[in-house]
């Protein structure tokens, strides 16, 4: 029978899923692999992506954030970041299904500084109507320095 | 005698017209033309200036997206996958990384990109699959979709 247009679907094939035996195998070594690696403190530099204040950031080791809102820690108190998404280094990541475990994972950060933002001018004017308004804005800001990434070889 | 008002000869001058005007030209030096010399055209170009500011953070928020979202489609067609099959399966994997940490990842970190957009391309094809099914056509219905060519 001749090919028309129709002979075949219009969506392009699939190719097979590998064996889910064969896989599960595979992944089982993969994450032993991985746990050795962590466990033997086989990994450089570790950078995560840490959930915050309504914001996602990718952190590293002793780096500085600046948060447009107020925490209520003093000046100086350690905090551990939870909820983190992912975290990676030079040979592995891990990623979290939305969050990584808190026994898996834990970051911690000082809280450096707390100040106001420079003063924003929100300006408000519409033409031949008389009618101008100027107000300015200082946002609270907190500056955190992350202290530490710590991994522990607990995978499954 | 007690004096609740001022007498009316007394009249009070402006002396510090000098910061007032000040005030207002310090926001205007970096401008071009008399505009950053002369009170008159300053004080018009800093209204105008700060309404278009204030208008412009609200937009930077809509172009850092639109910044992002180019950014992580460049990097997913390198691996050979679209920005909306890229998005959609790495939502429907469970992983809630957003459009900026999704862009820095793909300048900084290209190795974990290239997992995430592996990991994207796997959640396609099982997509597909389940979609598919078993590629049985129901009973009593005939299709043009041949099997066998001769």
């Amino acid at each position: 029978v001749a090919k028309t247009s129709l002979t075949s679907p219009p969506w392009p094939e699939v190719p097979k899923l590998p064996d889910p035996v064969e896989e599960a195998k595979y992944h089982a070594e993969v994450v032993q692999k991985v746990n050795g690696m962590i466990s033997a403190g086989q990994y450089g530099r570790l950078f995560a992506v840490v959930h915050f204040a309504s914001k996602q950031w990718k952190i590293t080791s002793e780096d500085l954030i600046m948060m447009d809102n107020v925490l209520e820690a003093e000046c100086g108190d350690r905090i551990r970041l939870e909820k983190v998404l992912l975290v990676g280094a030079d040979d592995f990541t891990l990623i979290g299904r939305p969050l990584l475990g808190k026994d898996l994972v834990r970051v911690e950060a000082t809280v450096i500084e707390k100040t106001e933002s420079w003063p924003k001018i929100n300006m408000r004017f519409w033409k031949r109507h008389n009618y101008q308004r100027k107000k300015i804005i200082t946002n609270p800001q907190t500056v955190l320095r992350i202290n530490t990434i710590e991994i522990y070889p607990c995978l499954s | 005698m007690v004096v609740l008002s001022a007498a009316r000869w007394v009249r009070s001058r402006l002396t510090d017209r000098f910061w007032r005007v000040q005030e207002v030209l310090k926001y205007a030096r970096h401008f071009r033309g008399r505009k950053n010399r002369c009170y008159k055209l300053a004080v018009r170009s800093v209204r105008r200036a700060f309404v278009r500011s204030t208008k412009a953070r609200r937009e930077k928020k809509r172009f850092l997206r639109a910044l992002w979202i180019t950014r992580i489609e460049a990097a997913s067609l390198e691996h050979g996958l679209k920005y909306p099959a890229f998005i959609s399966n790495l939502v429907k994997s469970q992983v809630e990384l957003n459009r900026k940490v999704l862009a820095d990842l793909a300048i900084y970190e290209p190795k974990t990109f290239k997992s995430l957009a592996a990991l994207a391309q796997r959640r396609r094809q099982e997509g597909f699959l389940a979609a598919l099914g078993d590629g049985k056509e129901p009973e009593g219905i005939f299709s043009r979709i041949v099997r066998h060519h001769y």
